[in-house]
């Protein structure tokens, strides 16, 4: 062993010595001398005191002062120790929100597992190197998962309720109004000085607003990436509370002979138009607004797919084994921007309650929207299918034809809810289009 | 001049509605006259009436009993 190192060092000292020796043999053996020295036989005790130091339990009590986040950032000592098990304890709840309270369990649960995950001291899955960052590289830091959801999410839309009733369309369009009020409640809240949002960080906010997951994830990663994590935490958790923040408003905004109007049936519609309508949409978007044709290109690929009736086998890829495999992918890669150090901080407090007021305006103004399109002659539209405006496919649908229902049961107003809910991701996607544009 | 973030937010609103409106009422209208062209020029071949009206009646007996079931079901 000695005399090996000895060899090597003469070997070095004629290296140098030698004028035409090139530098790169020379860093090379000095590297590997260096390697040999560095590990030493050690006591069994220090071997022993080195592995504690090495265990979670010693890095949440101490926390190592070099150690640093997952985009190298400083991390404070709480964010480093207490934090985590504070956010271990968060991720717990959230697996409870989602398996016994049955919170969009499909995306909370990754999210919520891929947060657990990401707070793990010591290992840094969330890091570069660790698979959660893998996969947050991968596909949410150019915006795919969320571009092929909305394929997904495509083939799995019938635009028929919406082609047979269009003016529906106006109270998706309507329900947007939560994003933009939002993003000037949201703007008011900076200018007064309790927080400190940019406008690209207001507007990510506000698109919760839109009720639509997939859209959320997209602007946030785009516009505010520091803010994924709470946009997307809030933006499901919202969606799933749907049924509890939305009844007691459209009651509120209704009187009670609203409630009971009867729609006149859908008309058949025939495939020719299923299959005509998301081109058409594509082409009104790429003359109206090119910055959303990423989303409503993706969206109306998948419908186009499921129209066309030929191409079953992609249809059902579409809807099934690619939609969850990426759902998979998004909800790990969203949880791990649920790092103690990114989340727990006052902004996610103040992210949460813009995201309910923004929920609450979308759908009040949707329901609002329908009684103004009542004051014009025609076929009178139920005011209770305006809150599905917002996006929330099927979710908010179902809710306008539960609270119908409560008030006269014969009164199905699912498939009349439908066009507002379809048009709503439309809407949404298109709202999202106007603030890429605006910061581009 | 300190920019007013409130004033930027309203402008966001206008413009961004204002979108949002355009683009679903032309889609609206482009809506109404694809569906009467294609109903016009290219009409689905209609099932014959009788069975229309068969799968009608079926689909009242249907409502029927499912009402039916449900009254008991409360009651």
């Amino acid at each position: 062993m000695k005399l090996f190192v000895l060899k090597l060092l003469a070997l070095l000292f004629i290296s140098f010595g030698t004028l035409h020796a090139s530098a790169a043999p020379v860093s090379a053996e000095s590297m590997s001398a260096h390697q040999e020295e560095t590990y030493q036989t050690k006591p069994f005790s220090e071997m022993v005191g080195g592995f504690l130091k090495s265990t979670g339990v010693n890095a949440i009590l101490n926390p190592d002062p070099n150690e640093v986040g997952a985009h190298g950032e400083e991390m404070s000592d709480f964010h480093k120790s207490w934090g985590r098990v504070l956010m271990i304890l968060v991720t717990f709840l959230l697996f409870y929100l989602a398996i016994k309270k049955g919170f969009e369990p499909l995306l909370l649960l990754p999210i919520a597992f891929g947060g657990l995950l990401a707070n793990i001291p010591v290992a840094n899955i969330a890091g570069a190197h660790g698979f959660l960052g893998v996969i947050y590289n991968m596909g949410l830091s150019n915006e795919m998962f969320p571009i092929l959801i909305f394929m997904g999410v495509g083939a799995m839309t019938d635009f028929g309720p919406l082609l047979s009733n269009p003016k529906t369309a106006l109270l998706g369009g309507a329900a947007q109004f939560g994003i933009f009020g939002t993003l000037v409640g949201a703007v008011a809240l900076s200018q007064m000085g309790f927080v400190d949002f940019t406008l690209q960080q207001a507007s990510a906010i506000s698109i919760i607003g839109g009720a639509d997951g997939p859209t959320s994830i997209f602007i946030a990663t785009k516009l505010a990436p520091e803010l994924l994590g709470a946009i997307a935490v809030a933006s499901y958790s919202y969606m799933a509370m749907v049924p509890i923040i939305q009844p007691p408003i459209m009651k509120a905004l209704t009187t009670d002979a609203e409630r009971k109007i009867k729609m006149t049936t859908l008309r058949h519609v025939s495939r020719l138009e299923k299959l005509v309508f998301p081109v058409m949409v594509l082409v009104l978007a790429i003359a109206v607004l090119p910055a959303s044709t990423p989303l409503i290109g993706a969206f109306m690929f998948g419908n186009f797919l499921k129209e066309s009736g030929v191409v079953e086998r992609l249809n059902d890829t579409l809807q099934n084994a690619l939609i969850n495999t990426v759902t998979i992918f998004l909800g790990l890669g969203v949880g791990s921007k649920l790092a103690a150090n990114e989340f727990l901080v006052p902004d996610t407090m103040f992210i949460m309650a813009l995201g309910i007021v923004a929920f609450s305006v979308g759908t009040a103004s949707g329901v609002i929207m329908a009684k103004i399109m009542n004051l014009f002659p025609g076929h009178k539209v139920n005011p209770l299918i305006g809150s599905a405006g917002v996006s929330a496919v099927p979710m908010a649908a179902r809710v306008s034809n539960k609270v119908g229902m409560e008030y006269d049961r014969t009164n199905m107003l699912l498939m009349h809810a439908m066009g507002p809910n379809v048009a709503g991701v439309i809407g949404s996607a298109v709202a999202a289009g106007v603030l890429i544009s605006l910061f581009q | 001049m300190e920019t007013n973030l409130v004033i930027e937010g309203f402008k966001f609103m206008g413009l961004g509605m204002g979108t949002v409106f355009l683009f679903l009422i032309i889609l609206i209208v482009m809506m109404n006259f694809m569906s009467t062209i294609v109903n016009k020029f290219f009409p689905e071949p209609q099932p014959n009436e009788t069975t229309r009206a068969n799968t009608q009646n079926k689909n009242k007996k249907v409502v029927a009993a499912v009402t039916a079931a449900i009254k008991h079901h409360r009651s």
